[in-house]
């Protein structure tokens, strides 16, 4: 028996040193390749897998670019990028036990990072903890950038910058000015400070808030529809993502809710709001950082806007959102910052640092506008380069109504009630 | 604010009649409830798209497509629940925990991760009575439920069949001493209750969205209303079903929409601490 035992001992001894040693000659290996390896951490499945894809497209469209290109150019010597998935499941646990698993089995160079604001929150920490660079082309909370990561940059501004470009719309450029606004916000970081962001930006413009609502995401949004119908405020305001942003409009017109202004922010320029609601979706307001019409001229990678919103359509058969255009641009903000410190692959924990110092000092125009990363303030690593846009579904598609300078054409407000549209 | 407890209530009672049913009858608290719901949902997008009409004209092929489905998977379920299993109930959690990730992951595949939307001629339309609006959608949602709850307890005590249902409920292996095939009615409820279910999808497909992901709510829901209204006793789903309803209603409105969960779980503890058999003391 005892001898039995002795034998199991060493058996697996052996298997472990086996292990052990051909582990050591894979990471050997590793270290002399000749790309880059990019780790992604985004959500696949579960319930924020169309959030998920739609950065996923943007990250996978700068890689394709960029590998057609030959790579990314350092000193002379063409590099390709090779990303590697790792799934979040949304849900933030996940996307840090992802994280880890990519910074310390994967040997990633650097990070491109989750779709939503929660997941982002718990990798940041980790990127922290390993010093691993991270770009997010997605998350829009302030919580983010309020907790001054040094690992961590965005490349959309934060959301409690971005929402008050349709309130500003509202509160200047429309006539009868609208005097009163009733909100409503799902319970996760991004919602709830966009819905945050509408309430700031009313009191700032003297907007009277008749209600605000936070809610559970997935509840039934029926009785906080109601609630604010029955204070009648001239605007409704939703801070959400894409599935409660359809839902939400749905239950508004099963209760025949009729405000003068019906605002979004993310959830209102996906492709499936305009599929999901059909004619619904017109006159609804929102808010975005870029639109395929805007005119942005680069030399880096994609031209022009038009250039890169044609290369998209030719890919994924659908308009990119300023999501996608965002993910693209942290891959954008990567590779030019490794090109100014000329590092190779694989990183070194000096170059990671560099890449970090680079990062700070990045101050470029590309397709999807300029990218600066802010080095002070609450809006720590976010992109300070963007000016948000007020957008309206007018003819069946977005168009820029405000505010200012950025109207493409003027506002339909008021909004006509649901049997006249 | 009444009426829109009562409607949030009738959505209740069709996602929590089948259920009910299922776990009174067969002792199977099946973890996939929502998934039958999304894929009733899917089923009736799918059906709107490739043969166009209203979808409320495919609730009863949805009912006989779904009936087949839950027929077909009873044979696997009872193996996992039969036999020499220490715990059957828990075999049949992990079995349909099994079968609920598999459906989310081969919707996903199947159908990818857009979210989809069906309109039927009841979207958006209301009814006016008085100074109240009423949902027409919703409010068929609400008859749906009823009319449902009461086309099974007819069946349920009513027939020669749902007789059998309930002696095998009440005592499944005197049942079979005395001649029932258990094995088949335990194929006919979980077939009844996948039928059900499933075609509750094209009402909360319309009202909602559809998604891979959209079951799980439902399964929440499910589980509160079985608790409230007594494990396994199906006419306590309709009173469970409004109370539940109605919690939500007066609790988004008078206290905020973020106690909602918390109001429901209270209520659920309470119920199981005071009164483990449900409101009317009618379960098992």
């Amino acid at each position: 028996m005892k001898h039995n035992i002795f034998k199991s001992f060493l058996i697996i001894g052996l298997i472990f040193i086996f292990l052990g040693v051909t582990g050591i000659e894979l990471v050997r290996a590793q270290e002399k390749r000749d790309f880059f390896k990019v780790g992604v951490v985004t959500s696949l499945s579960g319930e924020l897998v169309f959030g998920g894809t739609v950065t996923k497209r943007g990250y996978d469209i700068w890689a394709d670019t960029v590998n057609q290109q030959g790579g990314i150019d350092i000193a002379g010597k063409k590099y390709k990028v090779n990303l590697v998935y790792a799934d979040d499941q949304s849900t933030p646990a996940t996307a840090a036990v992802a994280g880890e698993r990519l910074i310390t089995q994967e040997k990633v160079d650097f990070i491109l990072g989750p779709y939503a604001s929660g997941p982002t929150l718990a990798l940041a920490p980790i990127t922290e903890k390993y010093k691993m660079p991270h770009i997010t082309g997605s998350a829009e909370s302030p919580l983010i950038w309020q907790r001054k990561f040094k690992y961590t940059f965005g490349t959309i501004p934060s959301v409690n910058l971005t929402a008050q470009g349709i309130i500003q719309t509202l509160a200047q450029d429309v006539s009868p000015k609208p005097k009163t606004i009733g909100i409503l916000g799902i319970d996760d970081p991004f919602s709830k400070f966009t819905a945050e962001a509408f309430k700031a930006a009313s009191e700032k413009l003297g907007l009277k808030v008749l209600k605000y609502e936070i809610v559970p995401e997935g509840s039934d949004y029926t009785p906080a529809i109601t609630s604010i119908k029955a204070v009648n405020p001239d605007i409704f305001a939703m801070g959400n993502h894409e599935k409660a942003a359809i839902e939400m409009m749905k239950i508004a017109k099963e209760l025949r809710f009729n405000p003068k202004a019906f605002v979004q922010h993310y959830g209102m320029t996906t492709p499936d709001f305009r599929k999901g609601l059909g004619k619904d979706c017109e006159y609804v307001f929102g808010n975005a950082v870029w639109t395929p019409n805007m005119k942005h001229q680069s030399t880096i990678l994609f031209k022009t806007t038009k250039e890169y919103a044609d290369a998209f359509v030719a890919k994924f058969k659908t308009d990119p959102d300023y999501t996608e255009a965002g993910s693209t641009a942290a891959g954008i903000a990567f590779q030019e910052a490794l090109r100014m410190i000329k590092a190779t692959p694989p990183l070194t924990d000096a170059q990671k640092d560099a890449l970090i110092g680079a990062l700070e000092k990045l101050n470029i125009m590309t397709f999807y506008g300029q990218i600066k990363f802010a080095t002070e303030g609450d809006s720590y690593h976010c992109n300070a380069g963007l000016q948000p846009v007020a957008l309206q579904y007018q003819g069946g598609k977005t168009v820029e109504v405000g505010p200012g300078k950025l109207r493409a054409v003027g506002p339909k407000y008021p909004t006509p009630s649901w049997d006249k549209r | 604010m009444l009426i829109d407890g009562l409607l949030i209530g009738g959505l209740i009672i069709v996602v929590g009649i089948g259920f009910s049913l299922c776990f009174g009858v067969m002792h199977i608290v099946d973890f996939a409830v929502g998934e039958w719901v999304m894929l009733g949902a899917y089923t009736g997008f799918i059906l709107v798209r490739y043969f166009g009409h209203d979808p409320m004209i495919y609730l009863p092929l949805v009912f006989l497509i779904f009936c087949a489905l839950g027929w077909a998977i009873y044979p696997l379920i009872y193996r996992a629940v039969s036999g020499k299993r220490h715990n059957p109930v828990l075999m049949g959690l992990v079995f349909t925990f099994g079968l609920s990730i598999l459906a989310k992951g081969g919707a996903l595949s199947v159908w990818g991760y857009h979210i989809q939307s069906i309109t039927t001629w009841l979207s958006g339309k209301s009814l006016a009575l008085g100074p109240l609006t009423i949902p027409a959608l919703r409010f068929s949602g609400f008859l749906f439920g009823i009319l449902i709850t009461l086309l099974l307890m007819l069946f349920l005590y009513k027939t020669r069949l749902g007789i059998t249902i309930r002696a095998t409920a009440q005592d499944r292996e005197m049942a079979n001493l005395l001649g029932t095939d258990v094995r088949k009615v335990g194929a006919l409820v979980y077939s009844l209750y996948a039928g059900v279910t499933g075609m509750s999808g094209i009402l909360i497909g319309a009202l909602f969205s559809i998604h891979a992901a959209m079951g799980v709510k439902y399964c929440t829901l499910a589980f509160f209303v079985v608790v409230l209204a007594g494990m396994g006793y199906v006419p306590g789903v309709i009173i469970a079903g409004l109370i539940l309803g109605l919690l939500q209603s007066f609790v988004g409105v008078y206290i905020g929409g973020r106690y909602n969960l918390v109001a429901l779980f209270m209520v659920m503890y309470g119920v199981l601490l005071i009164t483990p058999k449900g409101i009317l003391r009618r379960g098992i």
